[in-house]
């Protein structure tokens, strides 16, 4: 009786739980399953995903190589600095993020998502730095919001600095952001997006000297990028530091008298091609520019229509004027269309394929031989060799002598000037060459080029009587203290002129700065130097009639190089002030300046 | 009130099943909070003795007696609830938290028993082979409004975890194919008017996630993708005990709470899993056996509907961390953290005690 009450008949309901009982075993066994696959057969992905967001590779920069001078003075270091970097993991709200970032920072809000924008392609715990070379006040403001914006750090790092401004700033050059074209090259391949190298000058030329190699901090962080703990820590290699062959009191002095002009200037020692100074105006501050961005002052430089970030030693092209004399005159002697006893008659003009030619002195230098034609400058003789040898051989013995192509220098960006010859004409401009051209190139006008270095290695041969050098500026290598690499001694090659015809240039090079020559004022009492002045056309001859019959003076361009002293030459200087007038009042007692420091120092 | 005979009869196999579930639940929870203040363990201690406290005192009253109060003990819930919508504080982002002198109770959690109770009153008296319009559509009713409250607090997790107990009844009373048709369509229409009117774009996302959790990695599917590396990168052995990277570097989220079995499955590995599964295995086996062993259809009903409770809570917690189902917030029954969850947890086994104990009874 008591059981038919309790026990009432529930197996279909049992049943139906069973069912339910079977499922949640096949639910299970699933589950296990889907476990392997996770633990097991993806253990690998997994691992690795979990070690990566364990684990965060902090990167130490080196400290860049320091520059110095032949004497070591530093030219280029490093100071401390600081960066600030958005770690775009941590932001709770990115757009809420950008926006006090840019208020904090004092930056646009477009140009600060542009910037990390750039950057997308980072893992999202990387910080990307927003902005650069911190003031201390900023340090402060980003510190003291540390807790409510997680995502903006401060990070320190050594930034380049070049105690003297614009002291060889074409020589040094300067650093910038690597572009993202740059990243893909392969000298540039263990780079990474953000960071700052060479754009120009011994900086680019010798990146991977100076660049040092990167430490590595493996930290521990936490879910909000905290750090916790380190793994491992490499420290930073310093660059290696670089000593010139530059002399900073040579440099000073070689700007100094550029200063408020244009123009260019090559000091250097015509035994071995060392570099002493290479200034070129107007210049620029380095200093002012080294970030990540792209501040206005250089993009004001870059758009200046006076150039400021060429370098017109090396880059600068200008036609050689008389300074193409030298040249002349050992083509003609070598060819032996001119010698000693060969003399012309200047007066003052003279009509050559039914063309009036002008010397510069309008009353004529009379009776002219090859010492005077160079001591005065002469343009009639250098017409009339010019007529006798062609223009074939004019240009052959211009590249012999070093013209036309590149010295060679340890600067990126050197321009190789132009040689000009028939064929070149009919190549370039599909015109035949005029006879009258070619006795406009005899006095180095006409579309011949050079550049103030290709200048300065030019005389350097005619002071060693032949022997051609290549220009360098990098001395010497050091890492951590000890002497790694070393300017090899390049033996310079003979020219197969023979040694006679360079002493008789010589000879009117001296002529013309000690016996009142066009380079008077550039002698040196007791030093015996030997130079050339030049006067080059700025303007093609169509432009200057056309300026001429507008009454408008052409200043032409000042040249001058010459060497000292005459039988055992010690420097060469060469130089040019653009618009300067003639060679010999402007340029050579500017060269006497610099000779007469040199002898001061050195002598 | 209680007996020699009875005190026999209580399985104390099951007692001893809960409480190793819960010791092993306190393990990992001290592993995946040691660091945070607040000693979360020691929390867990101290809600752990209560709530075994008050399933021993429960064990005292026959089970009837709750069954025949189960519509005031509703009544109330519903009251509480909706209290707590009107006069409650947020707590962490929602109102679903009563706070007493020192400790915090979640009434969402409480009233799953109340309406295991009540539904057991109701499908007690049901003895067709099928389920009726009448029970279907009044248990329904009365469900829907505790999941109603619920979500508006809002706790849609915790919410949605009541329909498994309603449907465990329905199970047990006898689905028809007709019933089974109007159930899904019924389902799909609220669904689609939820998705239409209701859910949040935070709630929608966690939806559309589990699709294409890699899509956007620091956002809605960041903890999924936390979860499933902290799991993955386990192993066979796992990285050890308080030695778990995702969780100790707190890239995982909810650790000690709704993620803690990805805890268990970073630090302890396939084998833990395996080994700690198969305890909760045992535990919600037991339960299931216990269906047959009860005395009268009120002890089967309830009995199933704590089985389907925390089973069902079990299995959305656990396909949660693992990416197959949407983030839910729904703890892990006697693993995770959370007194008011362990002490609803307790009070249901106690229930399952209580009808074992009593089924050889005299009314």
């Amino acid at each position: 009786m008591m059981n038919s009450k309790i026990y009432e008949d529930l197996s279909l309901v049992f049943s139906r739980a069973r069912v339910v009982f079977i499922v949640v075993k096949i639910l299970f066994v699933i589950l296990i399953l889907y476990f392997w696959k996770l633990q097991i057969l993806d253990f690998q992905m997994f691992w690795q995903k979990s070690e990566a967001n364990r684990i965060r590779e902090i990167v130490v920069p080196p400290q860049r190589g320091l520059i110095r001078d032949r004497n070591g003075v530093v030219l280029a270091k490093n100071i401390a600095s600081f960066k600030a970097s958005l770690i775009r993991e941590n932001c709770k709200d990115y757009e809420e993020s950008c926006l006090r970032i840019s208020e904090l920072l004092d930056l646009e809000p477009e140009i600060l998502k542009e910037r990390v924008d750039k950057y997308r392609s980072l893992p999202l715990f990387q910080p990307i730095v927003v902005k650069d070379n911190l003031t201390y006040e900023e340090v402060a403001r980003i510190k003291s919001r540390q807790y409510e914006l997680p995502e903006l750090i401060v990070q320190s790092e050594p930034k380049r600095n070049y105690p003297f401004g614009t002291l060889a700033s074409h020589v040094l050059g300067y650093l910038q952001e690597i572009s993202p074209a740059e990243m893909e090259m392969d000298q540039y391949k263990n780079r990474r997006l953000g960071d700052l190298i060479g754009k120009t000058g011994l900086e680019k030329q010798y990146e991977d000297s100076l660049v040092g190699t990167e430490g590595k901090v493996l930290e521990i962080v936490d879910r909000i990028g905290r750090e916790i703990g380190e793994v491992s820590n490499v420290e930073p290699i310093r660059g290696n530091e670089i000593y010139l062959t530059l002399d900073f009191d040579l440099q000073k002095k070689a700007e100094e008298i550029l200063e408020g002009k244009e123009g260019a200037v090559v000091v250097m020692k015509p035994k071995t091609g060392e570099i002493l100074a290479m200034a070129s105006y107007p210049n620029f501050d380095p200093n002012k520019f080294i970030n990540r961005f792209t501040p206005e002052e250089w993009v004001d430089l870059i758009n200046s229509p006076k150039h400021p970030l060429e370098n017109r030693t090396i880059r600068g092209l200008y036609a050689p004027g008389s300074l193409f004399k030298p040249i002349m005159l050992l083509a003609g002697l070598d060819l032996r269309a001119v010698n000693d006893s060969t003399s012309f008659v200047c007066r003052g003009s003279i009509i050559i394929y039914r063309h009036p030619f002008a010397c510069w002195k309008r009353g004529g230098h009379g009776a002219v031989n090859l010492y005077s034609a160079i001591q005065h400058s002469c343009n009639i003789y250098f017409y009339q060799l010019g007529k006798r040898i062609g223009i074939e051989e004019i240009a052959r013995y211009a590249r012999v002598l070093g013209l036309g192509s590149p010295t060679h220098i340890d600067l990126p960006g050197e321009k190789a000037g132009l040689v000009p010859d028939p064929e070149w004409k009919r190549r370039v401009r599909d015109e035949p060459w005029y006879p009258g051209e070619t006795i406009s190139v005899s006095i180095g006008q006409g579309p011949l080029l050079v550049t103030p270095l290709q200048i300065a290695v030019h005389t350097a041969q005619i002071a060693n009587r032949g022997l051609s050098v290549i220009p360098y500026l990098y001395a010497s290598e050091i890492h951590e203290g000890h002497e790694i690499a070393r300017q090899q001694e390049k033996t310079g090659i003979r020219s197969p002129i023979p040694e006679v015809y360079f002493e008789k240039v010589v000879q009117g090079m001296w002529q013309s700065v000690n016996d009142r020559g066009t380079g008077a004022l550039a002698r040196v009492k007791g030093f015996d130097v030997c130079g050339k002045t030049g006067s080059a056309q700025v303007v093609s001859t169509a432009t200057a009639e056309k300026l001429a019959q507008q009454k408008r003076e052409i200043k032409t361009h000042s040249w001058f190089t010459g060497f000292a002293p005459k039988d055992k030459p010690e420097i060469v200087v060469s130089l040019i002030v653009e618009h300067g007038g003639g060679g010999g009042a402007t340029a050579a007692p500017s060269a006497r300046e610099l000779i007469e420091l040199y002898r001061a120092k050195y002598d | 009130m209680i007996n020699q005979t009875q005190i026999k009869d209580i399985d104390w196999i099951l007692i001893a099943l809960l409480v190793v579930n819960t010791l092993i639940g306190i393990a990992v929870i001290y592993s995946s909070s040691h660091y945070l203040p607040g000693n979360y363990y020691l929390r867990q201690v101290f809600w752990t003795l209560l709530s075994l406290a008050v399933l021993l005192v429960l064990l005292t009253v026959d089970y009837n007696i709750f069954v025949t109060y189960s519509l005031y003990l509703y009544i109330a819930c519903i009251f509480i609830l909706g209290g707590i919508l009107i006069f409650g504080k947020l707590i962490a982002g929602t109102k679903s938290w009563i706070k007493l002198e020192f400790i915090q109770i979640q009434p969402s959690e409480i009233t799953k028993i109340a309406i295991i109770l009540l539904l057991a009153r109701i499908f007690s008296e049901f003895k067709r082979k099928y389920l009726s319009n009448e029970a279907g559509i009044s248990s329904s009713a009365f469900v829907l409004l505790a999941v109603v409250l619920v979500a508006l607090q809002p706790d849609l997790g915790t919410a949605l975890s009541y329909i498994p107990i309603l449907l465990g009844a329905f199970i047990l009373a006898g689905l028809t194919r007709k019933t089974l048709v109007i159930l899904l369509i019924f389902t799909l229409v609220i669904g689609i008017v939820s998705w239409g009117f209701f859910l949040k774009d935070y709630q929608k996302d966690r939806i559309t996630t589990l699709l294409t959790p890699e899509k956007d990695p620091l956002g809605t599917g960041y903890h999924i993708l936390q979860s499933k590396i902290a799991i993955g990168s386990g192993g066979l052995f796992g990285k050890g005990y308080v030695r778990g990277t995702q969780s100790q570097l707190q890239f995982l989220p909810a650790r000690h709470t709704d993620f803690i079995f990805a805890v268990i499955g970073e630090e302890l590995g396939f084998v833990g899993v395996v080994v700690i599964g198969l305890f909760y295995f045992l535990f919600l086996a037991r339960l299931f056996w216990s269906v047959p062993q009860s005395r009268d259809r009120t002890g089967v009903y309830i009995i199933f509907m704590v089985a389907m409770m925390i089973t069902s809570q079990f299995f959305i917690n656990v396909f949660m961390t693992i990416g197959l189902f949407p983030i839910a917030g729904i703890p892990l029954p006697l693993l995770s953290y959370g007194g008011s969850s362990l002490l609803t947890n307790y009070i249901a086994v106690s229930l399952v005690l209580n009808i074992k104990m009593r089924r050889f009874v005299n009314i």
